[in-house]
């Protein structure tokens, strides 16, 4: 008598087929038990696979850095049909922004002056930055925002490794995590796993705190471990403290928007506005080279399209101050010189 | 042997595609994943078992060259890849309607897969702020993408039985 099976016209599975059935059953389960551990090992220990994933970013980005390029074209498209529809209202915003802005000139070249003289007075010698800086591209990044890294268009064949700060004109973007020979992933300060430290601009607070992703709120990052009764306000300019040796003193971060009480009853933590648009972030610069630590800037002047006017007699200004900056670097010099050549002469060549 | 070298020059395109060129259009930092569909659409076209094979590769792909959470993407399309191949045999593979009606599905499955594990990790997670925040935008892109991503697996799965590489 024929098994039921073969009667209907089915082909009965013999028990190789069974058995194969089974282990690939068991292969993935294994995998899946495997990579469930994993997840959880990787995360607490950090663990990278610089290897192979280097090999991929490497095979990639040839195919990321021409879709990139297509999308730099889309991107320029949708702003432009964009600017044609709000070009009426920023017309009016823009007129008013200058005028604004006219004002705050006056102001920063008051400072700029001010500055001058107390730098010309202290004979300080540092410059306004310090750094050498490394253009690049944003050529990747995530498609949900779990986690903030983006992929950039340089790598270790351009200078770039690993816990380089990444910045741009407005401000701290993030630092590169894994330099691969012609990209590297670069971890922005909104990322969950990030942390900065950072101080309060302002030069009667200086509080110290950390800043770190949101994983709720991906595109405002929080400072946090600020005790309660700190002189923090809403407005205050956030700054780069140069403590944990990834980032530089005196790169601003953004401003704090709220301030909010911690569940505990001793600290607070405010949200922060970014300086940097980290939605339409394109084109960034890798601090390769640091010499010393740079002074603290003064506050972004926010500037845009119609104030070129101004923007020249800025330019001048700025030009001017380069130069008695310069001039005061040499006086530094030759007094430093000086001072050698006497202690050589008093201490009988000690002084070397 | 060109067969496979055309599937992984299509997952190498999308994957390209996903990463440099769907981010400009998308929505507050969520945009489509194509990874995602395709995992779909490989195992309603082949079965679960190449559907857990296609979730690996795409998921090793993301995890190692995004520097996000290393496993979350690998574990998540597995899984997927996994419980759609289960209906591989029920469906009439030229259906397209069904695999786009089940993209929301499976955004919803990564979501919750990918926070589950990340409050498993130790985040803090507001499932509903992320619901409206990632869960929403992402569903839309899902759906938005999910016949071409289809319509491009389909034609790949048909050239694959053509040269006889794999059973249809």
């Amino acid at each position: 008598m024929k098994p039921r099976q073969e009667l209907k016209g089915i082909k009965p599975r013999s028990r190789k087929d069974k058995n194969q059935n089974s282990n690939k059953t068991a292969a993935i389960i294994f995998v899946l038990a495997f990579v469930f551990l994993s997840i959880f090992i990787v995360a607490k220990t950090n663990t990278q696979v610089p290897a192979a994933s280097k090999t991929m970013m490497f095979f990639l980005s040839p195919f990321q850095k021409s879709f990139s390029w297509v999308g730099g074209g889309v991107s320029d498209l949708k702003d432009s049909v964009e600017g044609i529809e709000n070009l009426q209202e920023e017309t009016t915003r823009l007129r008013a922004e200058v005028e604004k802005l006219r004002a705050e000139n006056l102001n920063a070249s008051e400072a700029l002056s001010e500055n001058q003289r107390l730098r010309a007075l202290l004979g300080y010698k540092q410059n306004a930055t310090q750094f050498d800086l490394i253009a690049a591209s944003i050529v990747g990044r995530d498609s949900v925002t779990w986690s903030s890294v983006v992929t950039i268009n340089r790598g270790t064949l351009d200078g770039v490794a690993d816990n380089m700060a990444v910045v741009t004109e407005l401000g701290l973007v993030g630092h590169v995590v894994e330099a691969g020979l012609n990209t590297s992933k670069v971890q922005l300060i909104l990322d969950p796993r990030s942390s900065v430290g950072t101080l309060i601009q302002r030069p009667e607070s200086r509080v110290a705190g950390i800043v770190e992703g949101d994983i709720n709120n991906p595109n405002a990052p929080k400072m946090v471990n600020i005790p309660k009764d700190a002189d923090v306000k809403v407005d205050d300019m956030i700054v780069t403290s140069g403590f944990g040796g990834i980032y530089p003193k005196g790169v601003i971060v953004g401003k704090i928007k709220e301030i909010h009480n911690d569940e505990g009853g001793l600290l607070k933590h405010g949200i922060v506005a970014t300086t940097v648009n980290f939605e339409k972030l394109e084109d960034v610069a890798v601090i390769v080279n640091s010499r010393e630590t740079p002074p603290e800037p003064l506050p972004p002047v926010l500037q845009t399209a119609g104030t070129e006017l101004d923007a020249e007699e800025v330019a001048k200004q700025l030009e001017h101050s380069k130069i008695i900056q310069q001039e005061v670097r040499d006086s530094v010099k030759q007094a430093q010189q000086l001072q050698l050549e006497q202690a050589q002469k008093s201490g009988g060549g000690t002084a070397n | 042997m060109n067969v496979i070298l055309s599937w992984a020059v299509l997952i190498i395109l999308m994957y390209a595609a996903q990463t440099s060129l769907l981010p400009y259009i998308g929505y507050n930092g969520v945009s489509a994943n194509l990874m995602l569909l395709l995992t779909v659409s490989t195992a309603f076209l082949r079965g679960y078992r190449h559907g857990v094979l296609m979730g690996l590769i795409t998921g090793i792909l993301q995890d190692f060259t995004t520097g996000s959470f290393f496993g979350c993407s690998i574990f998540s399309y597995m899984l997927i890849g996994l419980f759609f191949g289960k209906f591989s045999d029920r469906i009439f593979k030229e259906q397209l309607l069904f695999p786009v009606l089940s993209a929301p599905l499976a955004a919803a499955m990564y979501f919750f897969i990918v926070t589950g594990l990340l409050f498993l990790i130790g985040y803090k997670i507001d499932f509903l702020h992320m619901i409206h925040t990632i869960l929403q935008p992402l569903i839309i892109y899902q759906v938005a993408f999910s016949w071409i991503v289809h319509k491009i697996a389909y034609d790949f799965h048909k050239l694959t039985v053509k040269h006889g590489i794999f059973r249809s």
